[in-house]
């Protein structure tokens, strides 16, 4: 089902396959002349794809894909399928299909785009090889190379583009996976949420500790919320800026924040840049912070000896 | 559409589900009024839980509400603001400073409780 994905990935349709088929040059005429060699083409497939894993079992990198006779039974099974694709004479989204799922195979198994390549490279050398001893118009053979390069390169790019897809889902996942990470929203005590923000706070950064601290409030019907900025790298005016944004936004909830973590030069900073924080709360501790919500919600930290004597 | 405003107690509580558009807007605004000036309150609740979308326009007439009761004798919160609008007013630079602000109903009636009685204590 991956490469119903990939054709999705890729905006695969009717429109796309003509546009890809117009880039490659490939007409009806290679089609078809492609279809005229099916006979010749079979003829030649075992020897075409024995001589090719052959060579690919000689390859040190390579090797380590096929690690048993029956992984190697299997490819070549799906090889011939494979080549007698290219003689088929007919290029539609179903092919596309069973191309994408080649490359997708590919890629999960981990073979690098390099060996891919290369071993692509083999293919069609030993394809041509083979094919054009027996084609002996020097004209024909000519026209016969040049229809098997253009469909050879048509399937490497939907490869290569299962490849790219493949490492964007990557990247995304990663992407996804570290936002998350850097906009945790922890619960100190009932009513009580603490966001401790770590490293550089840009604007989409900001945003996202807007979003995510405004739904968590609501979320958790929060009175208070502990903006902890000690893990900062560099708080200049437009950070403080989203602070306050910030700040307003969970009033208009009907919360309260509470900035803490600010260092000695951080104060220094926000006064010489002349940022009204004035309606903030601020401590320097967060220990503080944490005594200040909890007066804010009607509780205190008491000594347990003084408990005792009440 | 009418916005109903119902009363607890010395408190006004006006739960609006309908977009504040044009006559719906003025008339929201009258009633309001109207219900303070005839019986007087000690507080209006605005709840705006339903509303999924708040322009500046329609922050504008909750605003001016909040402000016109408040002259009345009846300072206003504003309860249940959805966190994608707080973000958005924000982000407009819309300031809310003359309503006080609550996150739930309860909270708003606990706060104009305590509003009044150190009102009435001074």
């Amino acid at each position: 089902m991956v490469e119903r994905q990939y054709m999705a990935r890729l905006n695969m349709d009717d429109n796309e396959l003509r546009r890809r088929l117009s880039a490659f040059e490939i007409t009806e005429e290679d089609l078809q002349r492609l279809a005229s060699l099916r006979p010749l083409a079979e003829r030649h497939m075992d020897g075409i794809i024995d001589d090719f894993y052959k060579l690919l079992l000689s390859h040190e990198e390579m090797r380590v894909h096929f690690p048993d006779e029956a992984t190697v039974r299997h490819v070549k099974r799906m090889q011939r399928e494979y080549f007698l694709g290219l003689f088929s004479g007919k290029v539609d989204l179903r092919y596309v299909e069973d191309r994408l799922r080649a490359g997708a195979a590919h890629e999960r198994i981990g073979v690098a785009p390099k060996l891919y390549l290369a071993a692509y490279s083999r293919y069609l050398r030993l394809i041509l090889d083979r094919v054009m001893q027996d084609v002996t118009d020097v004209a024909q053979a000519c026209q016969v190379y040049a229809s098997i390069q253009k469909l050879v390169h048509f399937d490497m790019a939907l490869a290569l583009d299962t490849y790219l897809a493949a490492s964007i889902d990557t990247i995304t996942r990663h992407q996804a996976a570290i936002r998350e990470l850097s906009t945790p929203v922890i619960r100190v005590y009932e009513r009580i949420l603490l966001m401790p923000i770590i490293g550089t706070v840009d604007s989409q950064r900001a945003q996202q500790i807007m979003e995510t601290v405004l739904v968590r409030v609501v979320e958790e019907q929060a009175r208070v919320v502990i903006l902890d900025i000690a893990g900062v790298s560099l708080v200049d005016s437009q950070v403080a800026d989203h602070l306050l944004e910030t700040t307003a936004a969970v009033r208009l909830l009907g919360a309260q924040t509470i900035l803490t973590g600010i260092s000695a030069q951080v104060a220094r900073t926000i006064v010489r840049l002349g940022v009204e924080i004035a309606n903030m709360h601020t401590c320097s501790r967060l220990a503080d912070g944490i005594e200040l919500a909890l007066r804010m919600v009607g509780k205190r930290i008491a000594p347990e000896m003084q408990q005792r004597s009440e | 559409m009418k916005v109903p405003i119902l009363r607890i107690g010395r408190m006004l509580l006006a739960s609006v589900q309908v977009e504040l558009r044009d006559t719906v807007a003025d008339a929201f605004q009258q009633d309001v009024l109207a219900a303070i000036e005839k019986n007087g309150a000690d507080g209006l609740i605005i709840d705006i839980t339903a509303l999924d979308i708040v322009d500046s326009y329609v922050a504008r007439v909750l605003l001016d509400t909040g402000r016109m009761a408040r002259l009345l004798g009846a300072p206003t919160v504003l309860v249940g603001m959805r966190p994608a609008v707080a973000a958005t007013l924000t982000r407009m630079g819309f300031v809310m400073d003359d309503v006080y602000t609550a996150l739930n109903i309860d909270e708003g009636l606990h706060l104009l409780q305590g509003i009044a009685g150190r009102r009435l204590g001074a």
